[in-house]
């Protein structure tokens, strides 16, 4: 195609593009204008001299964080929780959707839908501000409950407790994600089409088969895209929640990458080690969603490219 | 032909916005110094105004809901230098926010802070990266700072390593630091416990010496099971993440560098007494009776515990659990905290002072973006006199307080207002504490005419903890401190990582599951702190201090 034609296709087809530009901008300025500061990973950064003039330092950073004794504990760390969260937090936003698919009461189905995507938009600080209140050992009501139901006999030690630490960490990440995640499986198991059902439930079909043979390979292949892309963030166990939600007891399971970049760039100073520790996780992202996206190709036929 | 018009039109309205709108940032600066010109000339000599963004990086200070340039004080000090000051304050770390700046470039004409730690490295840093005004020079017109910067006003390790100069070239500013013993602050550092509990589980406060005795008027006031509206009382708690419950560790050693007994020092973290000092907490927390959530605790949730009465003994300084209990006390009566001992210190003499570094110092510097250094100069330089400091500290004379015999007074009825509003708020209405004192010079606080806001209760409560807690009196510390001298040391870049982690360790290690894997937790980081290169900087630090007087017993303050 001439470049020529190629225009005037566009041009044809201008306001689609034009539906396009917002999230053309957004990816150009918050993903590919930050790739210019990445060079800092491989300089001794300088305030006087900024991102490209700082002298080059080659791979220092990336010895400094493999000899770091703690960089295996804090990749095992982060591996272990982000795939607790790619497993459990993965599947529990299409459990809900088709849970409230089947919900035949449209008032009651619309208010569950809203409430469940109110804590998206509540911050971390917020989420972790009201669990320290709720699940607090002294006087938390939800100790309280327990005690007074007889199903403990002294309260419970939620928070700062290794026994308790990845079950708090994945309910809180379930209860804030599940909805806002569960919109776009309830959207594609509203394209499906509604003919497949009748059909299904004149040949005898009750809901858990319609469940299995109609809905779930319906939205089968949005779920592959979705995961394939989740399995990019692998390297990345959720820095506000850890930075809240670990403390010195959970330290040995609960100490990420992602806080380790923060503390290594905002606190102590050290740019160009966090861009380093920060780039790293990206490679391997990167390595992920490409090996992952392979994989899906062959086995399912659905991929992201 | 109408829509030529119209497009001829709008273009020119268009462009006459937008130029206007260019024109209006273009001016910009100009327009926050109310017509000052070239930022390096005499602006400040003959009063012009001039509007100076001054960040006063410490975290937990604020105006308030008071605008601070609006004040009369602020006012005064306008009329005094032609600097309207706009204050921006930390909200988060220190450190952080330091870093920040000069990363970002988002620099403010005057900066001030902590004058020790990751923020004083970060001033250093900027020194030594062309970020800050070089002052050499530029004194000689400003006596007052000239002072403060003189050799024998400052520590001596911090003169060598910063206040002197770096590079050959000096930029910081240093204040705060006693003009005199007497000015000296102590903040009293300590474990209070509340007088009501002591009584109730029948132990006198001052006849707890030792750590088993500690240890174990702890475990008697869990034994107790003190409630609190059915929640129980914690024996011992702190502020906001841990402060200051570590204090103890001068219970198990002098101070952070020890001697091997050969005359060379090491970092006490490599020592026997740190993994005692650490068993020791260890066992505080495994046995209930500090409070679990002291390191992760914010600070509104911490007063909230203090405020509920459900912590028996605090460790802090004494001011802060003054202000912390006021409420509590208020509505209970004789439910003061008082201190605990005075507890054993290791390594020290019964009867010895107690040695005190001085802190509270801040150092100020200019950055390179300062709009007017000769304003920012002159500001300081009047904030650093007699007067400026009487103003910041006493507010304007005749409105605020009166000079009987040579000593200021406060009025009544706005000492009366003052004492009368917990929040501080009246205060800082009229300009007091709102940054401005962490910016006048050497500390004359009693040279001058003491606190004349103090109220009498809280002044009886720190002079009757100040008997008991110092029975030998204070000394304050002018010996060099290894601390300063390791971070001069070759290896500091790559050991700084390491050594900063000493903290968080030490908390792991004192939640660890046994004291085997407390002790691993340490010897971990042990093996990299060496790794990095702590033997070679301590055979600098050794070096370096042959010959000199070091610390080698602090206390907290």
């Amino acid at each position: 195609m001439t470049a020529s034609l190629l225009w005037k296709r566009i041009w044809r087809h201008k306001l689609f593009y034009l539906f396009m530009l917002p999230g053309i901008i957004w990816f150009f300025l918050f993903s590919y204008v930050p790739l210019y500061g990445v060079q800092v990973a491989f300089r001794d950064f300088r305030f006087s001299g900024g991102f490209s003039g700082s002298p080059w330092a080659g791979l220092k950073y990336f010895h400094q964080f493999f000899d770091y004794y703690q960089s295996s504990k804090l990749i095992r760390n982060t591996i272990l929780i982000s795939l607790l969260k790619l497993v459990i937090g993965f599947a529990m936003p299409i459990v809900l959707a088709i849970l409230l698919n089947e919900v035949k009461n449209v008032r009651f189905k619309k208010t569950v839908q809203t409430l469940s995507y109110l804590p998206y938009f509540v911050s971390w600080v917020v989420v972790v501000t009201l669990m320290q209140r709720l699940l607090s050992q002294y006087g938390g009501p939800v100790n309280n409950l327990l005690v007074s139901t007889d199903l403990v006999k002294d309260p419970v030690q939620f928070l700062n407790n290794t026994s308790w630490f990845y079950q708090v960490i994945l309910g809180s990440d379930v209860w804030k994600n599940i909805g806002w995640n569960s919109i776009i499986y309830i959207a594609a198991i509203a394209g499906i089409d509604q003919q497949l059902y009748e059909a299904a439930k004149m040949d005898g079909a009750g809901r858990f088969r319609q469940i299995w043979h109609i809905t779930m390979p319906g939205i089968r292949n949005i779920a592959v895209i979705l995961f394939i892309l989740a399995t990019g963030s692998l390297m990345s166990a959720g820095y506000e929640q850890l930075l809240l939600l670990n403390g010195p007891a959970t330290a040995a399971i609960g100490s990420v990458l992602d806080v380790h970049v923060i503390n290594a760039g905002i606190n102590e100073g050290r740019l160009s080690y966090a861009a380093a520790v920060g780039l790293f996780q990206s490679v391997i992202a990167l390595v992920l969603i490409l090996t992952v996206n392979r994989v899906a190709r062959k086995v399912s036929d659905v991929s992201l490219f | 032909m109408w829509n030529a018009r119209g497009k001829v039109a709008a273009t020119v309205l268009t462009t006459a916005m937008l130029g206007s709108l260019l024109a209006a940032c273009g001016n910009n600066d100009n327009g926050d110094t109310n017509g000052s010109t070239n930022g390096a000339s005499n602006g400040g000599s003959d009063n012009k105004p001039v509007t100076l963004k001054l960040l006063h990086n410490w975290n937990g200070s604020g105006g308030g809901n008071v605008e601070p340039d609006m004040t009369p004080i602020a006012k005064a000090i306008k009329e005094k230098t032609g600097v309207t000051v706009k204050f921006e304050y930390t909200k988060g770390s220190e450190v952080e926010k330091i870093n920040t700046i000069f990363a970002t470039q988002d620099l403010p004409d005057i900066y001030t802070g902590p004058a020790w730690g990751g923020e004083l490295d970060g001033v250093i840093k900027a020194a030594k990266e062309d970020q800050l005004v070089d002052l050499t020079g530029k004194l000689d017109k400003y006596p007052n700072l000239a002072k403060e910067v003189q050799k024998e006003n400052v520590p001596p390790a911090l003169y060598d390593k910063a206040i002197g100069g770096i590079d050959g070239k000096q930029y910081m500013l240093f204040q705060n630091q006693p003009a005199s013993d007497k000015d000296a602050m102590d903040w009293l550092y300590g474990f209070y416990v509340r007088k009501d509990i002591a009584t109730k589980i029948g132990v006198d406060p001052q006849s707890v010496k030792t750590k088993d005795e500690l240890f174990n008027f702890l475990k008697k006031i869990k034994d107790a099971n003190l409630q609190e509206n059915g929640m129980p009382v914690f024996p011992l708690g702190g502020f906001s993440n841990g402060w200051a419950v570590g204090i103890g560790n001068t219970m198990f050693y002098g101070s952070d560098y020890a001697d091997k007994g050969d005359g060379t020092l090491e970092h006490v973290f490599f020592t026997k007494p740190y993994e005692d000092y650490t068993l020791y907490y260890r066992k505080l927390i495994s046995d209930g009776l500090l409070d679990p959530e002291t390191f992760t605790q914010t600070d509104p949730i911490a007063k909230e515990k203090i405020n509920q009465g459900r912590i028996a003994v605090l460790a802090a300084h004494y001011p802060a659990i003054l202000d912390a209990s006021k409420e509590y006390v208020k509505s209970h009566p004789g439910s003061d905290y008082i201190p605990v001992g005075p507890l054993e210190r290791a390594g020290a003499e019964d009867n010895r002072p107690v040695d005190l570094g001085i802190q509270g110092n801040n150092v100020t510097v200019i950055t390179k973006e300062c709009k007017n250094v000769d304003a920012a100069l002159k500001l300081l330089d009047f904030l650093a006199s007699d007067e400026g400091f009487k103003l910041v500290h006493y507010g304007i004379e005749g409105t605020d307080y009166d000079m009987v015999d040579g000593k200021p007074v406060a009025k009544k009825d706005v000492f009366d207002k003052f004492n009368a509003d917990t929040t501080g708020k009246a205060k800082k209405d009229e300009g007091f504490g709102i940054g401005l004192e962490s910016m006048t010079g050497l500390d004359r606080t009693n040279t001058l005419g003491g606190d004349i806001w103090a109220d009498q209760e809280r002044t009886a409560a720190m002079d009757s903890a100040r008997k008991i807690l110092r029975p030998n009196g204070i000394q304050v510390i002018s010996a060099y401190n290894a601390g300063d001298f390791i971070s001069k040391s070759p290896q500091w870049e790559t050991l700084k990582p390491s050594m900063d982690q000493i903290g968080d360790v030490w908390k792991e290690a004192v939640f660890a599951k046994s004291d085997e894997a407390a002790l691993k937790v340490i010897n971990q980081l042990r093996s990299q702190i060496k790794k990095t290169g702590y033997d070679d900087a301590m055979k600098f630090v050794n070096d370096s201090l042959k010959g000199k007087e070091v610390v080698k017993l602090q206390m907290a303050n």
